[in-house]
């Protein structure tokens, strides 16, 4: 179809989605004009509470999932059969929806899915009222909406990326994507992944300093400690990221020469992308990896077996995981010394996964188990992440990985290894945590579809790629011809892809009627250990008053056994002030506007929102939500 | 300061350390960037471009700011103004004065055809000394919020709080001069 506007022909499936869009905006402006939520919504623009954060974290992680996934669901449908004309989804238009799908999971997706549930639980679980900076907190969760948003409305201009998620030079210079495509990838990771720096650091800070009286550091329950691990990985690799993508965006506005030219480095960008990359991939597993440490717990009805182990494994995973990136590069010709040392680093990273994976065995072993979701999805991650980090050993053979390279053996790999963590991770999260996000609980025997439905379908998709990759098909390719014995393999793939669609789907009818039940669950739904169960359901945003004692690890479960109740302070220590703002959300989307004014060379637009952006800095400073806590004498905190 | 509040002071201090640990990454990537690009095979050597003259200027100017900014901050403590309002407009003074020779000096560099994509050397020489220039520019914003601050009477102890974080600040920027100084400029002008 023409339309003026574009100034060129808008294929079908960007009006679809204009349609569906404006349909589903004035079904939900109607709910809310007679629900009357605005001031639901209002008050949500406004929250730097941790718990509220974290749920528009996960809100928004999820709605970016899902696009990500109709998109996975769309790569499938076209290589369903040989020779496939689905839809349109050929030629150029295939590599804008892999690049959406990939760069969609990753950044906005399981990222904040995580971040989101950490922004849950790690104060709760430390007996802290708040992260330590709610006003920063509330300013990295929308650095993170607006890239999100950025990078989506790039579809809907029919611009959407066709890079790859890895942004690979020199195609992502001027020189070969001179159109703006290329720039919201740029300008959309750019601005989320600030954010995610912010909130990494918060996360430090709120762990290091706002534990509950005799929280010790080995006291800490593992989702704690995998997020602190996790926000550091984050702050390295982020920056990293940050100035690749800088660098990337000087090549392409002011025509500097960092990527392309004659002097310019390709394998630059690649140094750079994946110093961040690689590390990025511990960044979506370590915090699952805490996540099921907790859950297998408390299910097992048993501590965690070896827990300095445990501890000691994320800090070597996540040491190492800088040590490794030139796995990803075997093949650009650095030559076969620089090949073998990180093939063996990167062998050596199996070490203190296969620690960890014993670990959850042996603390099963000989427990009360009891096959909740939450425990069910953790149970379902061990052998699908142990078949991916096989398959990881396999790649990390640099000789070998010249054969697997690029085709879908390696697209079977990773996906092994970041579904089965990162996903299954937030799944059972979710289920986990859902009651001290709504205090409502999620139906089980839906949970229990849910699951099966997904992990059949995951591996019903994912393993005959294997097989695929084997037999010769390249990743990233449209279609493959009739005789090269793809077809059957690809057609099963298609079929589980459905199949976690439909899983997917049952979680939503699930999350719907929970919703619409509204049965409020006790502070305690699952006999839990840690102090998160000790709050109210949901949490509080006055959180510990006052304050538990830690004596032991799993403090709240021995206290149970006991029969006792925790031991609790009156002790008065300093907490973070919060106080609703607007700030972060003008901030943050005029940092989006900048980038779009620039993006289309509209520099008026740019220079307003970049004033704009740096007044939302001075007004903050001007009214500072300490202002009214300073200066009262010791106890000036009292006051409010 | 009293104890509640020297406890807040306490995380933002770190939290505002680990932050200058991000900027710190992010200009060693620019460094290592500028040592791989610099000397280019194609346009100017570097030591065709610099010019000793900018160089020795601007740094005395900015490197004294944070000696003339310690010396203001000597006022803090007992809210002596007299001797901090003075020593932090000498320290703005400075830092515009190092703005304005690092303007003139990137002109002249234009000037004479030396751009941001004249090569790869002159790419990633003008992306990091400009994001440190960047910096200092901020700095001056944040100078000049810090003496509205003073005629707002927010809390003195709130107000200590806001000027450490900014000297942090300030001394960082000077040692990322220093390390400018010495990966960009040094090894070609001497
Ligand atoms: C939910 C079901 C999913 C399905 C059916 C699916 C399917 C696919 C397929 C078929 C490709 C290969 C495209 C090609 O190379 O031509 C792909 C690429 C990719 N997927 Fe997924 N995927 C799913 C979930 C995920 C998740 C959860 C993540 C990460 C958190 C992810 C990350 C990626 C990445 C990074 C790529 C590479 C994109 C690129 O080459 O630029 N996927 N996916
Ligand atoms: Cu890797």
């Amino acid at each position: 179809m023409y339309i003026p506007f574009f100034e060129k022909h808008v294929p079908s499936d960007v009006i679809a989605a204009w349609v569906s869009v404006i349909i589903i905006g004035i079904v939900l402006a109607t709910y809310v004009i007679k629900q009357n939520k605005w001031s639901v919504i209002w008050e949500y623009m406004r929250t730097t509470h941790h718990r509220k954060v974290g749920t528009l974290y996960m809100i928004f992680g999820f709605l970016f999932f899902l696009r990500a996934g109709v998109d996975a669901l769309l790569i499938r449908s076209q290589l369903a059969l040989p020779q496939n004309e689905f839809w349109l989804f050929q030629f150029q238009k295939y590599n804008e929806v892999f690049t959406t799908h990939g760069t969609m999971m990753i950044f906005f997706a399981a990222t904040p899915m995580l971040l989101g549930l950490m922004n849950v639980a790690v104060p709760l679980q430390i007996g802290a009222r708040d992260l330590a900076f709610p006003f920063l907190n509330a300013v990295g969760f929308w650095l993170f909406f607006a890239g999100g948003m950025l990078f989506n409305l790039a579809f809907f201009f029919d611009s959407a990326p066709a890079i790859g998620w890895t942004g690979y030079a020199p195609l992502s210079t001027s020189l070969f994507t001179p159109d703006v495509n290329s720039d919201y990838y740029v300008f959309g990771v750019q601005i989320s992944g600030l954010g995610t720096i912010f909130t990494a650091l918060n996360i430090i800070v709120t762990i290091f300093r706002h534990r509950a009286p005799g929280m010790k550091l080995m006291r800490m329950p593992l989702f704690t400690w995998a997020s602190l691990i996790t926000s550091f990985l984050i702050l390295v690799a982020f920056t990293v990221l940050a100035i690749g993508l800088y660098l990337l965006m000087f090549d392409r506005m002011f025509d500097t020469k960092f990527f392309n030219g004659p002097d310019g480095d390709p394998i630059f960008w690649q140094h750079l992308f994946w110093i961040f990359g690689h590390p990025e991939v511990y960044i979506l597993a370590l915090p699952a990896f805490g996540l099921f440490s907790d859950i297998i717990t408390t299910f097992s009805k048993k501590r965690i077996f070896g827990y300095p182990a445990m501890v000691i494994s994320i800090g070597t995973i996540a040491f190492l995981a800088f040590t490794v990136w030139v796995h990803h590069m075997f093949t650009v010709g650095l030559g076969p010394l620089v090949n073998t040392v990180f093939a063996l680093t990167t062998m050596a990273i199996a070490v203190p996964t296969g620690v960890k994976v014993f670990n959850w065995l042996f603390t099963m072993r000989g427990g009360v188990l009891r096959m909740t979701t939450p425990m069910l999805f953790s149970l379902g991650f061990i052998p699908s992440f142990v078949m991916g980090g096989v398959t990881g050993v396999m790649l990390s053979v640099s000789a070998a990985d010249f054969q697997f390279h690029d085709s879908h053996f390696v697209v079977a790999h990773f996906h092994y290894v970041i579904l089965a963590s990162t996903i299954l991770g937030i799944f059972a999260g979710i289920y986990y945590y859902f009651p001290k996000i709504t205090g409502y609980q999620l139906n089980e025997k839906l949970g229990k579809w849910h699951f099966w439905l997904f992990l059949i379908g995951y591996h019903l998709t994912f393993f005959p790629m294997h097989i695929t990759g084997m037999n010769g098909m390249p990743r990233r390719t449209f279609t493959y011809d009739v005789g090269e014995g793809l077809t059957a393999t690809n057609f099963i793939s298609t079929i589980g892809a459905f199949l976690m669609g439909i899983g997917v789907a049952v979680m939503f009818y699930n999350l719907f009627i929970t919703i619409r039940k509204k049965e409020r669950v006790g502070s305690d739904p699952w006999d839990g250990r840690t102090l998160e169960w000790t709050v109210a359901s949901p949490a509080p945003e006055d959180s510990f008053q006052p304050m538990p004692i830690v004596k032991e690890m799993d403090p709240y479960w021995y206290a149970k056994q006991r029969g006792e109740d925790l031991e609790t302070t009156d002790e008065k220590l300093a907490s973070p002030i919060s106080r609703d703002s607007i700030i972060p959300f003008i901030m943050a989307n005029l940092l989006a506007v900048l980038s779009f004014g620039l993006m289309y060379g509209w520099i008026w637009l740019a220079v307003l929102a970049g004033a704009g952006v740096f007044m939302c800095f001075i007004i903050r400073a001007f009214r500072d939500e300490r202002e009214q806590y300073y200066g009262k004498g010791e106890d000036g905190h009292e006051s409010v | 300061m009293n104890q509640y509040e020297a406890a807040l002071f306490n995380d933002k201090k770190f939290g505002f350390l680990i932050y200058l640990f991000v900027e710190a990454i992010m200009f060693l990537t620019l460094f290592a960037t500028y040592l791989i690009f610099t000397p280019s095979s194609e346009g100017p050597h570097p030591s065709d471009v610099f010019e000793t003259k900018s160089v020795i200027l601007s740094s005395i100017f900015l490197l004294s700011s944070s000696g003339t900014l310690i010396m203001s901050e000597r006022g803090l403590e007992g809210k002596q103004l007299k001797k901090l309002i003075p020593w932090l407009g000498v320290t703005l003074l400075f830092a515009l004065v190092f703005l304005g020779l690092e303007i003139s000096e990137f002109y002249t560099y234009v000037q004479e055809g030396y751009t941001l994509s004249t090569s790869s050397f002159l790419s990633s020489y003008y992306v990091l000394v400009g994001l440190h220039a960047a910096h200092v520019a901020f700095g001056c914003g944040w100078m000049i919020v810090l003496f509205i601050q003073l005629k707002r009477h927010i809390p003195h102890s709130l107000y200590i709080e806001k000027y450490k974080i900014f000297s942090y600040y300030w001394h960082f920027v000077d040692i990322v001069w220093i390390g400018i100084l010495l990966v960009v400029y040094v090894r070609y002008i001497f």
